[in-house]
């Protein structure tokens, strides 16, 4: 990975930990409560709220991965941890999609849900995870670019 | 002439001077993660995304999807609704109460079940127990486990615990029954196998049969409390821990270290994924099927007979005393030595008739667990110990479940929720 792109993925990874990291205290405090939903943004552990302090754990967690990864980014134990991060958030988010095709394919009354009610599934309001989801996938670019580098010999 | 140690590896260094080729080695991004999952401080938080992710496929596969979306309705709204209507005999009839639905009285009417839970016939809750919740309950289970397996995860959560099961006499490898216990405790105890020392074999059998609940006890357990999961488990955990504690001060013999190959990461393939759950579900249906039916006719004979209520009687100022649960509890008891998922399946009639406080269901569910091992593990643990170890592992139970069972009650009481 050249300097431009270390550049770019220490700043980007400093800015995604620290959000990830906000994330987490958010879903901490709301775990001891009843939790919130705020506009498409849901913290509400309203399918299991067993969950919701585990996720907060897990989202810190990868805020420290993100930021603790910054300082010599492109050394490869440091990119590491970014990419542990990012694969903690697929984890959440993965599960937190596939709770929703497991809930979307039975109906309440049918055996298949209706096509409107099937669809209705995939609405918001949707937990911080999934909207870090999409974010966390510039790690991939990462990987493959240390890869390439292995490959042609420069590590 | 046999070499003596040193000459041994004089020779072990001639060989790999000219087989091994040195050099600096350079990590790869996989290297590095090994590490990163291994080393306490980024392995926790690690190991918790990998559980959150375990548990959460768990639930939403075999609770969400195949059993409330599919298994309920087909049994509850088709298959019993149908063998009411066309078996012969009607409610009352005792055939029909063995083979269908016993029925409960309500108001002095004894009126039909509207689930399988509650019907408690071998061609109703016998069928639905094993196919509507267990099977999708250990397939989900074993999927994770063999991806986790093949992944070479495991072998990592192994280090990562050892310091901690290192405290009860057990090392890191224990992790690796435990896991296989909580799908079946059968092969929970074979993967024994490999701990060296009896001493750690006996810890190991006796923790597992006693405080790992199977994956079917799990799924009816999720299906009926969802809501109580958590302290289930952790009161569990404090008792492996704690007794294990126990356990590792008072049996004789040594706890020696093992050595313990760490292979690296891989991509599963989908072919062995496939072959193991293949094998693993086939052997578990094999096995649970048979019992379960035979635990429902042997219940509602006892039912039938009232034996049960005569038990319920006898034991229910025991078990009211020592354990805060009521008498009727005592069916589920007797039906957990067969199988511990019919047993929940029987509480959870039970529950349906609301005849336990919240703090009894819980007390009833962990009770359950720990009282004693299924028939099938009951039988292994006599195959794979001496009739020492056994006696031994069957006291070591009978203690725990007293003290512990008894302590729960007495927290409640502390807490005023018992």
């Amino acid at each position: 990975m050249n300097e431009v792109e270390e550049k770019f993925g220490q700043i980007y990874f400093a800015v995604l930990g620290a959000i990830a990291l906000v994330f987490g205290v958010a879903e901490l405090i709301a775990s001891a409560g009843e939790g919130f939903t705020w506009g498409i943004l849901d913290s509400s552990g309203a399918a299991d709220p067993m969950f919701l302090p585990w996720r907060a754990i897990i989202l810190i967690s990868v805020g420290f991965f993100y930021l603790s990864s910054v300082r010599n980014f492109a050394e490869i134990h440091q990119l590491a941890k970014a990419v542990m991060a990012s694969i903690m958030i697929w984890i959440v988010a993965g599960m937190a999609i596939w709770s929703r095709i497991a809930g979307s394919i039975p109906g309440e009354e049918t055996w298949f849900n209706s096509l409107e009610g099937f669809l209705a599934s995939y609405a918001p309001p949707y937990c911080p995870e999934m909207f870090l989801l999409p974010f966390s996938l510039v790690i991939v670019y990462y990987i493959m670019k240390e890869k390439e580098a292995r490959m042609t010999g420069q590590k | 002439m046999p070499l003596s140690v040193d000459e041994r590896w004089d020779l072990i260094e001639k060989i790999s001077k000219q087989t091994v080729e040195f050099g600096a080695y350079k990590h790869t991004l996989k290297d590095a993660i090994a590490e990163l999952t291994v080393k306490p401080l980024t392995g926790i938080p690690v190991a918790i995304a990998v559980l959150y992710g375990f548990w959460s496929f768990f639930i939403d596969f075999a609770g969400t999807l195949f059993t409330d979306g599919f298994m309920v309705r087909l049994f509850d709204e088709h298959w019993l609704p149908w063998l009411q209507s066309v078996f012969p005999g009607g409610l009352g009839n005792p055939f029909y109460a063995l083979m269908v639905d016993a029925g409960h009285w309500e108001n002095g009417v004894l009126v039909a079940s509207d689930n399988c839970f509650e019907a408690f016939g071998v061609l109703t809750s016998g069928f639905f127990v094993p196919f509507g919740v267990v099977l999708w309950a250990v397939l989900a289970f074993y999927l994770v486990f063999a991806i986790l397996e093949d992944i070479g995860y495991l072998p990592r959560l192994a280090v990562l615990v050892d310091t901690v099961l290192h405290k009860i006499g057990l090392h890191g490898y224990a992790i690796v029954p435990t896991f296989l216990a909580l799908g079946c405790n059968i092969p929970g105890v074979t993967a024994t196998r490999p701990l060296e020392t009896r001493k750690q074999r006996f810890m190991m059998i006796t923790l597992l049969s006693v405080f790992v609940p199977c994956g079917a006890q799990i799924g009816i357990m999720q299906d009926l409390v969802p809501e109580l999961m958590g302290w289930i488990f952790l009161t569990l955990a404090i008792g492996y821990l704690g007794f294990g504690f126990i356990l590792n001060k008072i049996v004789p013999g040594r706890s020696p270290e093992i050595i313990m190959d760490v292979p690296p990461y891989r991509m599963p393939t989908l072919r062995n994924i496939g072959r193991k759950l293949w094998i693993r579900t086939s052997r578990f249906l094999l096995v649970a099927v048979p019992f379960v039916l035979l635990g429902c006719l042997i219940v509602g004979l006892m039912y039938l007979t009232g034996a049960m209520d005569w038990l319920a009687t006898v034991l229910g100022p025991f078990l009211m005393g020592l354990f805060g649960v009521p008498g009727e509890t005592v069916s589920p008891l007797i039906a957990g030595f067969l199988r511990k998922d019919l047993a929940v399946g029987v509480l959870g009639g039970l529950m349906e008739r609301g005849i336990m406080t919240t703090f009894q269901v819980f007390t009833s569910v962990v009770l359950l667990c720990i009282y004693f091992p299924c028939l099938a593990t009951f039988a292994l643990m006599l195959k794979e110990e001496s009739w020492k170890e056994f006696i031994g592992s069957i006291a070591s139970l009978v203690v725990m479940v007293l003290v512990y069972g008894g302590l729960i009650h007495l927290v409640g009481i502390m807490l005023g929720v018992a």
